[in-house]
């Protein structure tokens, strides 16, 4: 298969995108969609334009990424302790096993009753329903990690002084692991996001919300203002996220 | 003469730097070597060979103390010091920590020492400059050679100023050309050291080039372990020891010791 150069490829993948969105406006001026259930492309902009305009944008954004920061950061720490001290420390791996295995297949929407009970519905209740997402994905990835890390790296420590189990975890087990613990810091960004609009669809203030509100009115429209709101800032956290990586991985070849 | 230690001589008489006493080595419930003992005086090159897999390597690391020997005793009487270590190590593998640049390497040891962190600079350059790689010190690991990252392994174990140095089949993975000059600038890191050096290697010939004494372990068979067989000394000027007349014959000397060994038929 040949490839294809850089501006090439950009290029059809922008034409493939504004086909499918001047097909999407077509189909519906033509009549081929109904246009009570499917917002025409066109409108996006003004409606757009007009929920910042209101300020609710603004409120609701704010509001979905303070529940998604505490609760991916929350998540994050919890999964990366547990998940390294799992790999590094038997006697703790083997005592939490059969727990983890228990509660790892229950998806973190399944724990929404419970949020509610003990949180009721506010932006705890989001938190906390965020964090279980993000803390699975991100024990998993640092248990693997640490656990792939070139035991001769081990001995190379202990063999220069560095037997105390701090200085090994510092000096050898966190950056030798590093490249898999950021990947799983990366997916944990991207689950959060994905789990924040469901956490608040149950009612708690923010983008979930707003976009319940909408679709209960049939205003098709807003909700796409906030899927592609949610698509754009999660391209954005990802972007960042993947400099930041960059420059903590920059002594890979 | 510039040396990496400025630790006087304890006193005259030598006093031996490492000293193991019938020490055996096994794996879960067999012995694989018997009965080594070795005193190794300051500055002394001790060579150790033998078959694959007659325990050279694992007897290195009993001696350093890196794994408990299961019968016999090793001391390394001098211990550490507020500024040096009693011993270090270079690996087969440089094992170069990839996350850390080349000085941040060769200061791995020094971590934890009664050092300040200008001293520990200073202290890594230094046998950084040695080994020709001062240049290099800000460097990644992953873009350096294989002989350039086994010299910064060997600058990483020097930079301790160790009394003993363990080094475990360190040219076995390069290039013959590249193993070749790693030789002769060991030869004269020697000079430049007080040192001594515990050698382990599969080349006979590197062995005889290198040390004043060879250590030659052989003899195990399915029923009995490995143990020595001999102490060879070199008795041969270190300058162009590969054209000296006894060169040959003292490699053809530990060949038959090493030949009459079962472990070579070993798989």
């Amino acid at each position: 298969m040949s490839r294809l150069s850089r501006p090439r490829r950009l290029s059809i993948s922008a034409l493939g995108l504004a086909g499918f969105i001047a097909l999407w406006e077509a189909s519906l001026r033509a009549g081929l969609l109904p246009g009570n259930l499917v917002p025409l492309p066109s409108t996006i902009p003004g409606v757009f334009w007009a929920e910042i305009a209101d300020g609710i944008w603004f409120e609701v954004v704010r509001s979905s990424l303070s529940h998604y920061a505490v609760g991916v950061a929350i998540g994050s720490l919890l999964g990366i302790t547990v998940g390294v001290g799992a790999a590094l420390v038997p006697t703790f791996n083997a005592l939490h096993a059969w727990l983890a295995r228990l509660l790892r297949p229950i998806p973190p929407l399944a724990w929404i009753p419970f949020a509610i009970i003990w949180f009721g519905v506010n932006p705890t209740a989001a938190a906390f329903i965020i964090s279980i997402g993000v803390f699975w994905i991100n024990y998993f990835t640092s248990y693997s990690a640490v656990r792939a890390v070139d035991p001769g790296y081990d001995e190379v420590a202990i063999a220069f002084g560095q037997q105390r189990f701090v200085d090994r975890l510092a000096k050898v087990s966190l950056p030798a692991a590093a490249p898999g613990i950021l990947g799983g810091l990366r997916a944990g960004l991207g689950q959060g996001w994905m789990t924040v609009v469901a956490a608040e669809l149950f009612g708690i203030p923010g983008i979930g919300q707003r976009m319940m509100e909408a679709s209960g009115l049939l205003a098709t429209d807003i909700v796409v203002v906030y899927m592609l709101t949610i698509a754009g800032l999660y391209a954005l956290f990802d972007a960042l996220f993947m400099v930041v990586q960059r420059r903590m991985l920059r002594w890979q070849p | 003469m510039a040396t990496l230690s400025d630790t006087p001589p304890q006193d005259d008489a030598p006093t031996a730097v490492l000293r193991a006493k019938g020490v055996s080595l096994g794996f879960s419930g067999t012995t694989i070597l018997q009965g080594v003992d070795l005193d190794v005086q300051p500055r002394e090159f001790v060579a150790v060979v033998g078959a694959s897999g007659v325990g050279k390597s694992t007897l290195l690391r009993a001696l350093a103390g890196l794994i408990s020997p299961r019968k016999g005793k090793v001391e390394i009487p001098a211990g550490n010091s507020p500024d040096t270590r009693a011993w270090s190590m270079v690996f087969q593998a440089p094992r170069l920590f990839p996350w850390r640049r080349v000085r941040a390497n060769v200061e791995l040891g020094l971590e934890g020492l009664s050092l300040s962190k200008a001293q520990r600079r200073e202290r890594a350059l230094e046998p950084l400059a040695l080994v020709g790689l001062d240049e290099y010190a800000e460097r990644w690991p992953h873009t350096l050679s294989g002989g350039q990252q086994q010299r910064v392994g060997i600058a990483r174990a020097l930079a301790v100023r160790p009394r003993v140095l363990f080094m475990d089949e360190p040219f076995s993975a390069l290039d013959a050309i590249t193993r070749r000059r790693l030789q002769n600038e060991l030869v004269d890191l020697r000079r430049r050291s007080d040192a001594a050096i515990v050698f382990v290697t599969h080349d006979i010939e590197e062995a005889v080039l290198l040390a004043d004494r060879v250590l030659v372990l052989g003899g195990g068979t399915d029923d009995a372990p490995a143990g020595m067989r001999d102490v060879i000394e070199v008795a041969l000027p270190q300058e162009e020891r590969r054209e000296q007349a006894g060169f040959t014959e003292c490699v053809q000397r530990i060949e038959g010791l090493i030949g009459t060994s079962a472990a070579d038929d070993a798989p």
